[in-house]
């Protein structure tokens, strides 16, 4: 048996579990077995976040093994590196690069990693790592786009997640789930959808996309 | 059948409706706090659904009901489990005549804090059965079983989940059709042999039973398939797998199946009925396996059972397991564990490092250490405290303050470092005392929150009375249970208590417990109340500040807010005394000026109250132009 495992990191009030929620939701609308187990802990806003969502294992317990993740999205720099023992070589990371600064660091009093840090210690793992630039997000309406759904579209657009859910499903997921909003939603989604496909990756060559299905 | 997405907390709450449970009551605690709040909104009229004062009288509360004959659902964290159950023991040696199905939720790798503790010792102290499902559609299925066994047997059950099922999503197949449940009359029953503990007689009468019920429980559950049993080749390895660690099985026995394993020589017992000890069909699985893999999270029960099992069969297999490794007592199992326990027991060939990624990343991920929201009031009584005891004259360093459960907690954390300690729900007051006992010559401070304070302070408060000492407690009451989610507690606003329920003033409870020093204070004005707290640290006898100012999640939800800050730029020299003092998340040192995130700040102009250059000024919520 096969399946497509997602661990998924950030920080508390990002909706990193949104983007988790929505990919569990098209999954399991597609006939898809799913298991999302969302940590929060003591977390409220502002505190670590993660996620591990199990997809078309038809029996599987809730947690992913290190080095197991077919995908691995972060929505804050620096969280992205507690999911690296998780991503498999050969894996994705798709990364929202947003910092957002504990107290410490913004004092200058803590050490905060660089952005090329995160891509040296993703790069060892073995895994392919896409970054979105948070001023790269479009704008609606005179405000940016939601991230969380731009970053999804970037996933599933740019890595074998659109495999196990299409961006048609995600979009009827999506424009049922909030029925207001929709357009800046889809806006999102499309924007992502479209900056996250192989021909428009910055400097990077096809992907190999050999066929990904449940067995 | 229609299946829906859901946690392992609401499929228990729908398995307790479809077997047509009358009475739930909890107290919440991560994780397993989804279950009641599920059925707040899920329970038909006619069910009565309540958030406890605490676990003791939540679990009273379904006892009563069970013995009234009604079927009754108690939940709770398993810290819960520790404060009730002095009432189950009494009530497990009495039986239930409804069923009584007690919930609790463990949490390997203290993903919420707390104790790593394994209820299932709980289960053995007290005789009565533990059930132990995996995933979410069995924990539906099974809670309707755990009330079946419970009018069977007459014992109370439990059913212990972890974290990484109640609180994680799948699919459970939810009945379309479940059987209807006539309203029952309850009955009173007369019998003090039974229900009270009235001498040695009938206590040793009432501890046969129990033991019998125990017995009636094993042979049920053996009757009824709970644990499932499959035996492979004679001589090969049997598996003995606990609850949660059986839905990794599958997938382990997969990967250990490209590293050489023979599937059919593999003789698996699932165990989802933990307690009593399966025996019949362990011994079964002894005897038709040359070595065995105990697979279960935290403590070794079922590995120390098997041991003696065997023993008595006088059978030495080789066994796996945490005794003699490779398995530590700590922390969740997952996956890898099966490989490498299958690996170890059968000399497979699995690479080392097949499950071992790199920890090199995390060394250096920022550390994020939790702290209080933009907005919190007791982010004010932090401040209030700290500048209250410099200003009394002591040094931080001289003065205890004790701290307890919850968002109160939080003040352990820099940038305020306040709390010290961190036990039990309304521990702090007593801990308090002793250290004035031991002889701690600088005042003791005691805080609290106003949900643990009803739950478990109030006693500590009664001795600290009685006796006397010299000590000052700031209850912070932000008027909800809040970091478990916000749920309502008795001194919670009216308009969000249920329909005829009646919420509790702490200003008029504090004073009736004697305590004549008593003041009530706005966390927000942190100016009076470190003047009002440092003139209470340096009186005698027992002192009491009630910090009161609602959580801001509340608020933020009916979309109020304080107002807003900002910066004038010209005063701001960049100091940062603001950030450092108060480590609001809405405030970033900025290029030149302080910064202010208008989406995050509430407004509570504690900042403001922080600058002494007239640098940031607040702007009340009537004045702020939109």
């Amino acid at each position: 048996m096969k399946g497509y495992d997602i661990y998924l990191v950030g920080v508390g009030g990002q909706g990193v579990l949104t983007i988790g929620e929505v990919i569990m939701s098209a999954a399991f609308r597609k006939g898809h077995a799913v298991s999302f187990y969302p940590t929060k802990g003591m977390a409220q806003r502002g505190g670590f976040v993660k996620a591990q969502l199990r997809i078309g294992r038809a029996s599987a317990g809730a947690g992913i093994p290190e080095k197991g993740a077919d995908l691995v999205i972060s929505t804050e720099v620096s969280e992205t590196l507690k999911a690296v023992r998780y991503v498999k070589a050969g894996g994705d990371v798709v990364l929202f690069a947003y910092v957002w600064a504990p107290t410490a660091v913004a004092l200058g009093k803590a050490p905060y990693p660089t952005l090329d840090d995160v891509a040296a210690q993703v790069r060892d793992a073995g895994a392919r790592l896409t970054v979105i630039e948070p001023a790269s997000l479009p704008e609606f309406e005179g405000a940016p786009v939601p991230d969380n759904i731009y970053t999804l579209g970037v996933a599933v657009a740019g890595t074998h997640l659109g495999e196990v859910v299409s961006a048609d499903d995600v979009e009827t997921f999506v424009k049922g789930r909030w029925t207001r909003g929709i357009e800046r939603n889809m806006c999102a989604l499309h924007a992502g959808l479209k900056a996250g496909a192989p021909a428009q990756a910055s400097g990077g060559t096809p992907r190999d996309r050999h066929a990904w299905a449940f067995h | 059948m229609t299946a829906k997405l859901m946690t392992g907390n609401e499929a228990l709450a729908w398995g307790a409706l479809h077997a047509g449970v009358k009475v739930v009551t909890g107290y919440p605690g991560t994780p397993s706090t989804g279950a009641l709040t599920s059925l707040l909104t899920t329970a038909p009229e006619g069910v009565h659904v309540e958030w406890s004062v605490n676990e003791k009288v939540a679990l009273e509360v379904a006892a009563g009901a069970a013995w009234a004959g009604q079927r009754a659902l108690c939940t709770m964290k398993m810290s819960g489990l520790n404060v009730c159950y002095d009432s189950l023991i009494s009530v497990a040696y009495s039986g239930v005549l409804g069923g009584l199905v007690v919930y609790v939720a463990d949490d390997p790798g203290a993903n919420a804090g707390m104790p790593e503790q394994d209820s299932r010792g709980f289960a053995v102290m007290s005789d009565l059965p533990m059930l132990e499902p995996a995933a979410a559609d069995e924990v539906y299925r099974m809670t309707r079983t755990a009330f079946a066994l419970s009018e069977e047997t007459g014992a109370p059950v439990f059913i212990r989940l972890v974290t990484a099922n109640s609180d994680s999503f799948a699919a459970v197949d939810l009945d379309d059709d479940p059987p209807a449940w006539p309203a029952r009359t309850p009955v009173l029953t007369h019998d003090i042999d039974r229900f009270t503990k009235a001498g040695a007689a009938i206590c040793l009468g009432q501890h046969r039973d129990l033991i019998a019920r125990l017995e009636h429980a094993g042979r049920w559950i053996a009757d009824h398939g709970l644990n499932e049993l499959t035996l492979g080749a004679r001589g090969g390895l049997g598996v003995l797998a606990a609850g949660i660690t059986t839905a990794y099985l599958d997938e382990g026995f997969d990967i250990a199946a490209q590293h050489g394993l023979a599937r059919d020589q593999v003789s698996v017992l699932r165990v989802k009925a933990v307690h009593p000890f399966p025996a019949a069909q362990v011994q079964a699985l002894l005897r038709n396996c040359d070595a065995i893999l105990v697979l279960e999270e935290l403590e070794p029960h079922l590995e120390n059972a098997l041991r003696i099992e065997a023993q008595r069969l006088g059978l030495s297999p080789r066994i796996v397991g945490k005794l003699d490794g490779p398995f530590e007592r700590i922390g969740e199992y997952g996956v890898s564990h099966v490989v490498q326990g299958l690996a170890a027991a059968l000399d497979l060939e699995v690479p080392a490092d097949l499950f071992a990624g790199s920890s090199a990343a995390e060394d250096i991920a920022a550390a994020r250490p939790i702290t209080v929201c933009a907005g919190c009031p007791h982010r004010g009584t932090y401040m209030a405290i700290n500048k209250a005891v410099r200003r009394a004259g002591f040094k931080k360093d001289q003065v205890m303050v004790t701290g307890d459960i919850g968002c109160t907690i939080l003040g352990m954390n820099p940038p305020f470092e306040t709390v010290w300690t961190e036990v039990a729900m309304g521990a702090a007051t007593g801990l308090a005392q002793g250290y004035v006992h031991a002889g701690i010559p600088a005042p003791v401070i005691a805080t609290v929150g106003d949900s643990t304070f009803f739950h478990a302070g109030i006693p500590a408060l009664v001795n600290a009375v009685q006796h006397q000492v010299p000590l000052t407690l700031v209850i912070m009451d932000n008027g909800w249970t809040s970091m478990t989610g916000m749920q309502v507690d008795p001194g919670t606003s009216v308009s969000y208590q249920r329909e005829g329920d009646r919420p509790l003033d702490l200003a008029t409870i504090v004073p009736a417990l004697g305590v004549e020093q008593f003041w009530v204070v706005d966390p927000f004005k942190v100016d009076e109340m470190t003047e009002i707290l440092k003139q209470a640290l340096l009186l005698p006898g027992v002192k009491v500040l009630l910090s009161r100012q609602e959580c801001v999640m509340p608020a933020l939800r009916r979309r109020e807010r304080a107002g807003t800050t900002t910066v004038i730029a010209e005063n701001c020299n960049r100091c940062l005394l603001c950030i450092n003092v108060t480590g609001c998340p809405a405030l970033s040192p900025g290029s030149e000026v302080v910064e202010i995130d208008p989406a995050v700040c509430y407004g509570c102009g504690l900042c403001a109250a922080t600058c002494n250059r007239n640098a940031i000024v607040s702007v009340p919520a009537e004045e702020v132009v939109r």
